[in-house]
């Protein structure tokens, strides 16, 4: 599945509204994001993918694509994303590093780092492919 | 007199007053025209003024008497009346900090006010209204003052690039007043259309609705991701509030010009995080003569805030139900007095 297409929010959705553990960890999570993924068109990633979604009570209960007001707008270069994504950056050091900008309540953020985690965890059983010279990193996913 | 007397939350009644007589360094008003500030809104929805005070404080009138030691003011001046009137002996007013003067006066406030068909008020608070600044746009001074003292406080310099959240009358004068001080981009953040397109009336760049977009990627988009130097904030609800530290750019200013009657809860890592310098700025007694004068010069369009005039006996049901309403249509409310 293509990163950031609405045929993997869909699996993002499903995958982690079927866990358990995250489910727990962010019980008490009732917030909405959008996440911008900016284009590299020297690295072979030519647009800007902009999707968000809700998190109510550790489940994602409503996914879009496009922009929306939301609590967290989470945005940074496609290659920020695919390190975060592959585990080559932390979700917290890219926060605090400036890797991505957050505009939100910063230490919510920070405090979810658990739930985050978790959640990571999640999108690499997703099989993904990325653009451009990330395409090294392609993710073959298996059965959640 | 016929007066706008203040009962309590939600309670403004007219009534029938023994005129006022002017003491010694006083002069009797007859009040032409009188603005319904957000304030008196505030008031109207709290009940945090004084029972039983006559309201209105951006007041235009015409001088009827002035009392014993009163020089230079006669029968027949134009004028309006400074919304603050400081003591000019406290430490904060001999330092030239007279908004927070310690034994302020202020008129429809902690003394009787202009919402009526006359008024007292000490001489030393009249400033002359110019013929070519009508009755409607000198109930304008006062927010405008207010306004000017904000830009003057901030560290804004022409050229910079800032974000104005709430688009009624503080609102749209901020806009009006960055960009006669050259701002380069002025952006206005407003979840009522029509304030909106009063906005675009007053030559803000861009508008925005923060219900339906998301603020930091249209603020990003048009300053190419540098975000703006500054915030004003001029709508005065926790939301704004909550928010503004996280709209301006690292090392940027929120300047703070609404009044919240709540608490907030806010994110101060971000406000450490990114150096965000938050000012608050409360009235603008000494800008009064600069904003009587940008008035008279058309520098600023009053067009673009009055929306409403009305007679005094419609006070209440087109005046502060209408602005009380959770998405007010007006804008400005401009209240005329009978004549008396």
């Amino acid at each position: 599945m293509r990163f950031g297409s609405w045929e993997y929010l869909v699996e993002v959705q499903r995958r982690t509204n079927s866990d358990e553990k995250y489910r727990e960890l962010a019980k008490e999570e009732h917030d909405t994001y959008t996440l911008v993924l900016e284009p590299e068109p020297a690295k072979g990633v030519q647009e800007k993918i902009v999707v968000g979604f809700r998190v109510d009570g550790g489940q994602i209960s409503e996914i879009w694509e496009g922009e929306r007001p939301t609590d967290f707008t989470l945005s940074g270069p496609y290659g920020v994303w695919v390190d975060i994504l592959v585990g080559r950056l932390g979700a917290n050091a890219a926060f605090v590093m400036r890797k991505l900008k957050i505009r939100g309540n910063f230490l919510k953020l920070l405090k979810g780092a658990d739930s985050t985690q978790r959640w990571l965890e999640i999108l690499r059983t997703i099989p993904t492919e990325f653009e451009g010279v990330y395409a090294r990193d392609n993710l073959p996913g298996r059965e959640a | 007199m016929l007066a706008a007397v203040f009962r309590g939350a939600g309670r403004i009644e007219l009534a029938e007053l023994p005129d006022p007589v002017p003491g010694a360094g006083e002069v009797l008003l007859r009040v032409k025209a009188c603005g319904i500030c957000g304030s008196d809104v505030g008031a109207y929805k709290t009940g945090m003024y004084e029972p039983g005070i006559v309201i209105g404080h951006e007041i235009v009138a015409e001088v009827m008497e002035v009392g014993p030691e009163v020089e230079g003011w006669a029968p027949g001046d134009r004028v309006t009346v400074n919304g603050v009137i400081p003591c000019g002996r406290c430490s904060f007013c001999r330092h030239g900090r007279s908004s927070l003067c310690e034994e302020v006066l202020m008129p429809g406030v902690n003394v009787n006010g202009g919402m009526a068909t006359h008024m007292k008020a000490p001489a030393k608070g009249l400033h002359r209204l110019p013929d070519s600044v009508d009755d409607h746009a000198g109930c304008l001074v006062d927010p405008l003052s207010n306004v000017l003292h904000g830009v003057r406080r901030s560290r804004f310099r022409p050229g910079d690039r800032a974000l104005v959240l709430g688009g009624g009358p503080i609102g749209l004068l901020t806009v009006q007043c960055l960009k006669l001080a050259g701002a380069r981009a002025v952006y206005l953040s407003e979840p009522s259309p029509t304030r909106r397109r009063a906005g675009e009336f007053a030559g803000a760049d861009a508008v925005f609705d923060p219900l339906a977009e998301n603020l930091y990627l249209r603020i990003d988009e048009l300053t190419g991701g540098e975000g703006v130097d500054f915030v004003f904030e001029c709508a005065g609800v926790p939301a704004t509030l909550r928010e503004a530290p996280m709209l301006v750019r690292k090392g940027g200013q929120v300047v703070v010009l609404g009044i919240c009657e709540e608490p907030v809860e806010s994110d101060f890592m971000t406000v450490v995080l990114n150096e965000v310098e938050i000012l608050g700025s409360y009235c603008g007694p000494e800008e009064y003569p600069a904003a009587i004068t940008y008035l008279a010069r058309g520098q600023v369009n009053a067009g673009a805030i009055i929306s409403h005039v009305i007679p005094l006996e419609e006070l209440v049901p087109k005046g502060f139900e209408a602005l009380a309403a959770p998405a007010p249509e007006p804008v400005k409310v401009v209240v005329e007095m009978p004549a008396r």
